[in-house]
């Protein structure tokens, strides 16, 4: 068992390396280890998305039963999106549960990653929190997801306004991440987020 | 009233009635009594008959070998792709027959036999090649020459000839199946196992997975996975609910009926295989566990500990011990106890006798508040009469002590007492009935409401009249204590008969 699965994470990973995906700099898959069962793997952000200029990181860990079993995949990098958990990076994905398909491989997952990141699917939540304001508050979750990835993934877009709101909260004793997950959940009502921290 | 003109029929009925069905099969039952099929005149309109017959596994392999025969036979078709239109069709023989008569190859696709967008002419071919096939089209682009190509699985090379694929055409070495399929056994998985492609659903047919070189052990433990897979899909057999019970029942209708399963004396609804719920219906009966087990925390800290202000019916909840309120909100001064105005509470400081219903439901927060102190009424009586059947228990054990007793100092024989544990088990059946009539109540919604809960309430005192006799067993008579048990059964029986809808 274990022999196809390294046999096949080798093959994949000269597939990743010379597809075109690579050329544009848009997927990346690193190895961890000698026995390929610990991969890096690295998606842009996908263009039109507030994602957009990010590059987020991703641990893959590939089970001895693969390609039988899926990779399990979570993002390494932080980010607010209705269907991956923005505390622990777990990602609610089909192909990555019963969905998955033995002839699919590393790069497909990468690529549904992504398409997962350009489309979010809110009505079936990893992040309840997430999901609540991508549907209620569609304006804030826009602004917040470009915010986090402004911070954790190297984007370019932020608001001046939630920088200041991070800082207030900073000055009376929180870490940045702490800030900027109640103010995030709290559509960045400034009391609320201080009630949730202190209350 | 149904209710009413049973009462002074022949009481001698009530013993053979109730002897064979006893408390024990409620709770920690010993011995099985065939009751629903011993026949008296009377048992034939039993709302709660219910004939089933026990069957072992070779029994339930004849039972359905016979349909995948005739299904067979009728079509024409191999076992292993009769099964699967059967596990797909909650085994109704006719309905695959006219579906597969109709149009073959929308039924094939819908039984995940072809693919979706597969033409006519290969479903024709279904019937003399078992799904196994080379690969001819070039359509997945994996063929190096005419003999050899590539597996996507492994990413080798394989001689054509040791492929293997399913009408979809993705074709696999064996080798790579064979790996599959394993895993997906010890995975506990069987008839489900699909083709390893993406986006494709097509089902492994049993015939071909075991034709593959998996260990016996595995090949053993899928005929076990698939053969429950059966068994669950049919809606005329049900396993026992017991743990490490290897009963089978099989009934002539899946109704939602109850079976006392002669070995481990587990009880449960035939439909739906939880505890049985008469009067109330499988789907209502899922729903009130649901909700209790969602609501009754949180209802039970309101009930215990806000009330809403008398004067703008804001949530309150109560912080210190007095009881002198005021309403934060609209500053109306209260009573606690009685939600009076605080000011008539002067020199006589705790007479709160002046509890009135709230009228007013204007507000949103006192329509949740209304449709809570709806569900908690329904709630609180469905817990009180579970605690009940517990008490009840302890009822029980200190008569049989008591009857030890009696028989140890000469005072009559262990059968002269018998009937005290027929009207143990009597009550303990009666309340078990009571107590599912509450989430029926709560879910009810039209006229013949008020005849239910009349009956209702006529079934409840006859019970605890009949509680109150078999607590004190010893000083009522015994004439008594059997007309109380007859009239109670009879309540219980007339309102399944009125509401039981399986």
């Amino acid at each position: 068992m274990a022999n196809i699965a390294s046999q096949r994470i080798k093959r994949e990973f000269k597939e990743v390396i010379r597809s075109e995906e690579v050329a544009r700099c848009s997927i990346k898959v690193e190895l961890l280890d000698d026995n390929y069962s610990q991969l890096k793997g690295e998606i842009a952000g996908p263009p039109d998305t507030p994602y957009e200029g990010g590059k987020f990181l991703l641990e893959i860990k590939v089970p001895e039963t693969y390609p039988f079993n899926p990779p399990k995949v979570k993002f390494l990098t932080k980010v607010w999106h209705p269907n991956i958990s923005s505390v622990t990076g777990a990602i609610c994905l089909d192909i990555l549960k019963d969905q998955w398909a033995a002839a699919m491989t590393l790069r497909t997952v990468l690529l549904s990653l992504q398409a997962l990141m350009a489309s979010p699917e809110p009505d079936d939540p990893q992040d309840a929190v997430v999901a609540r304001q991508y549907k209620g508050f569609p304006e804030i979750f826009i602004s917040t997801a470009e915010h986090w990835t402004n911070i954790y993934a190297g984007g370019s877009r932020k608001k001046e306004e939630y920088s200041k709101k991070i800082e207030r909260l900073m000055g009376i004793g929180c870490n940045m991440d702490q800030a900027l997950v109640a103010l995030s959940g709290c559509n960045w009502d400034l009391d609320k987020a201080i009630e949730q921290i202190f209350g | 009233m149904m209710a009413e003109c049973t009462i002074n029929d022949n009481i001698d009925e009530s013993d053979s009635d109730y002897s064979d069905e006893d408390f024990e099969t409620y709770y920690h039952p010993m011995e099985y009594g065939d009751s629903e099929e011993n026949h008296n005149p009377v048992d034939a309109e039993d709302p709660e008959l219910f004939p089933v017959e026990c069957l072992t596994m070779e029994q339930v392999e004849m039972f359905l070998n016979e349909a995948v025969n005739s299904v067979c036979h009728i079509l024409n078709i191999n076992m292993s792709l009769a099964k699967l239109f059967l596990l797909f069709n909650n085994w109704d023989v006719e309905k695959i027959i006219s579906g597969y008569k109709l149009d073959i190859t929308s039924f094939l696709i819908s039984s995940r036999v072809l693919p979706t967008l597969q033409s006519q002419q290969q479903s024709a071919n279904i019937d003399d090649n078992d799904c196994q096939c080379e690969q001819q089209q070039p359509g997945s682009g994996n063929i190096i020459n005419d003999n050899v190509f590539i597996c996507p699985v492994c990413t080798c090379s394989s001689l054509k000839s040791l492929g293997l694929c399913l009408e979809c055409q993705h074709t696999f070495c064996t080798e790579c199946w064979t790996t599959y399929v394993e895993v997906k056994i010890s995975e506990g998985q069987s008839t489900e196992i699909t083709c390893m492609a993406q986006n494709c659903n097509l089902l492994l047919q049993e015939v071909i997975a075991l034709k593959l070189p998996i260990s016996s052990y595995l090949k053993l433990q899928y005929q076990h996975f698939a053969f429950h897979n059966y068994v669950i899909s049919h809606p005329l057999l049900r396993f026992c609910v017991g743990p490490n019970c290897n009963v089978i029942f099989k009934a002539k209708q899946s109704l939602a009926k109850r079976i006392v399963c002669p070995q481990c004396k587990s009880v449960f609804c035939f439909k739906c295989g939880d505890s049985y719920h008469a009067p109330t219906d499988c789907a209502t009966i899922k729903n009130w566990l649901t909700k209790c087990a969602d609501d009754s925390e949180t209802a039970n800290y309101f009930s215990a500990h806000t009330k809403d202000c008398p004067n703008c019916n804001i949530c309150i909840e109560k912080n210190g011990g007095c009881n002198h309120m005021q309403c934060y909100k609209c500053r109306h001064d209260f009573c606690w106890m009685c939600l009076g105005d605080w000011k008539g509470h002067g020199s006589e400081y705790y007479e709160c006798s002046r509890y009135k219903e709230n009228s007013e439901t204007a507000n949103e927060s006192a329509k949740a508040r209304a449709a809570l102190r709806k569900y908690l009424h329904y709630y609180e009586r469905w817990q009180n009469h579970a605690k009940s059947l517990k008490l009840e228990e302890k009822t029980l054990e200190k008569i049989k002590d008591r009857i030890n007793q009696k028989v140890m100092n000469g005072s009559g024989t262990w059968i002269d007492w018998q009937y005290l544990l027929d009207a143990a088990a009597l009550l303990a059946k009666c309340r078990y009935t009571l107590q599912y009539t509450y989430p029926y109540a709560y879910y009810m919604n039209n006229e013949s409401k008020n005849l239910f809960e009349y009956q209702q309430a006529q079934l409840e005192a006859e019970i605890e009249n009949l509680s109150w006799k078999v607590e004190r067993a010893e000083t009522t008579d015994r004439g008594d204590l059997e007309n109380q048990m007859y009239i109670a059964e009879k309540r219980r029986k007339t309102l399944l008969k009125d509401f039981f809808q399986t």
